[in-house]
């Protein structure tokens, strides 16, 4: 019998192993997180982090699940919009990553945020339950993002929003050329300096590559049942942001 | 970018003037001037209002108006009136185009205050102005393009 594969970056693994490779890399890199996403986006995922909250239309009172939410950025940032009548929950489907959400947020005062380590391909909450659901760079690790985004869609109530911030493709030349460079020549010397891990920011380069574009990431949106999707490229679309309306 | 403003202005005056948006949920207009290049969508769910400049998506209705029509319609002029004097074209729903006008006259603001908060009220004030001359033509760019070659060209001289 032919053993089911995906890939995991370059690498073509059997399905039921990635999971695990995943976990092991954000593992290694859970503490030095943070700072690895300021030295290696210059400081832009903050922006970008910061378009998806001005873009997610939530409001007091709402409920929000935030996805692979790791250290906590976006919680944070939905905790302050949504307020005490509201609901955020920070998910994330390693533990360590997790952990260094709650350290963050604890001390940076906020509270109130629900903790909830969970994969993203199997949900634990009810139909219709929440108005509003984020995903920020943790979709191309999924194994498989169709049923991901189809669980999304389904705790989404009616009108209900999706964001996906993830990297994509670039269609500058001179951007592009400069990107391939960077990605696969300095990042993963830069993870080797920094956090002492070489081999996950390769991951983290090769991963990117494998991850559909903007295109194919909105029909994907869209055949899983969102009646109305469409991305706003940033940074000339080396990120792009995927918003969903479930109607 | 001008379609997340949009939605940022348009939430906020639902939010500050308490308006109930829950007749036209799960509606889609889709709306543009015809002397400006603005084309969006509105989607009205879920107790607020997302924009989109996907135009692809099946709306309930169109509706396609001169930028001087819309400010009268948020004055409280009435649609019907404009629909017969073939100042609005609208396809689909008229229904949906009617309830999108009552819920666009419920909000009473003062621009030139909200925009003093942010600007101080000289500059909030010259905006105003202008705005309302912008108001007042039947086409504002090309009345702003002829005040612009005017100035230009003879310039006043104090």
């Amino acid at each position: 019998m032919t053993q089911e594969t995906t890939h995991f970056g370059f690498k073509e693994v059997a399905t039921q192993d990635k999971q695990g490779m995943v976990r092991g890399v954000f593992d290694s890199v859970a503490n030095k997180y943070d700072l690895m996403n300021d030295v290696l986006s210059f400081g832009a995922h903050r922006l970008w982090k910061h378009y998806t909250i001005a873009t997610s239309n939530v409001k007091a009172g709402d409920k929000v699940l935030d996805i692979a939410g790791g250290t906590g950025d976006l919680a944070r940032a939905f905790a302050m919009k949504v307020g005490d009548s509201g609901q955020v929950v920070l998910s994330d489907i390693n533990a360590a990553m997790l952990n260094e959400g709650r350290k963050n947020l604890i001390n940076k005062g906020v509270s109130g945020v629900e903790f909830v380590q969970l994969s993203g391909e199997q949900i634990p909450f009810a139909d219709n339950s929440f108005d509003c659901v984020s995903i920020a760079f943790g979709l191309r690790n999924v194994t498989d993002k169709d049923q991901c985004i189809r669980e999304m869609y389904r705790v989404l109530k009616p009108g209900g929003c999706l964001l996906i911030l993830e990297f994509s493709k670039t269609d500058i030349a001179l951007l592009e050329k400069f990107y391939e460079f960077y990605s696969f020549n300095i990042m993963p010397q830069l993870g080797k300096i920094i956090a002492d891990d070489e081999d996950s920011y390769q991951y983290l380069a090769e991963s990117i590559r494998k991850h559909p574009n903007q295109e194919t990431l909105k029909q994907m949106v869209l055949d899983a049942g969102f009646g109305l999707c469409e991305y706003h490229n940033l940074s000339g679309g080396i990120v792009a942001l995927h918003k969903g309306i479930k109607i | 970018m001008q379609a997340v403003i949009l939605e940022r202005a348009l939430n906020y005056l639902l939010e500050t003037h308490q308006i109930d948006v829950s007749l036209l949920d799960g509606k889609v207009v889709h709306f543009s001037l015809q002397d400006l290049p603005i084309e969006v969508g509105f989607v009205c769910t879920n107790t607020r209002i997302f924009v989109t400049t996907d135009t692809s998506t099946i709306a309930d209705v169109n509706i396609k108006l001169k930028a001087s029509v819309f400010l009268a319609l948020l004055q409280g002029e009435d649609l019907t009136k404009l629909l017969r004097e073939d100042k609005i074209i609208i396809h689909g729903d008229v229904k949906t185009a009617q309830l999108l006008v009552d819920l666009l006259q419920q909000v009473d603001i003062d621009f030139e205050e909200e925009l003093s908060k942010y600007t101080g009220d000289i500059v909030a004030h010259q905006v105003g102005k202008l705005a309302k001359k912008f108001k007042s033509s039947d086409n504002p760019l090309t009345s702003i393009k002829d005040k612009i070659t005017t100035l230009l060209i003879r310039p006043k001289v104090q």
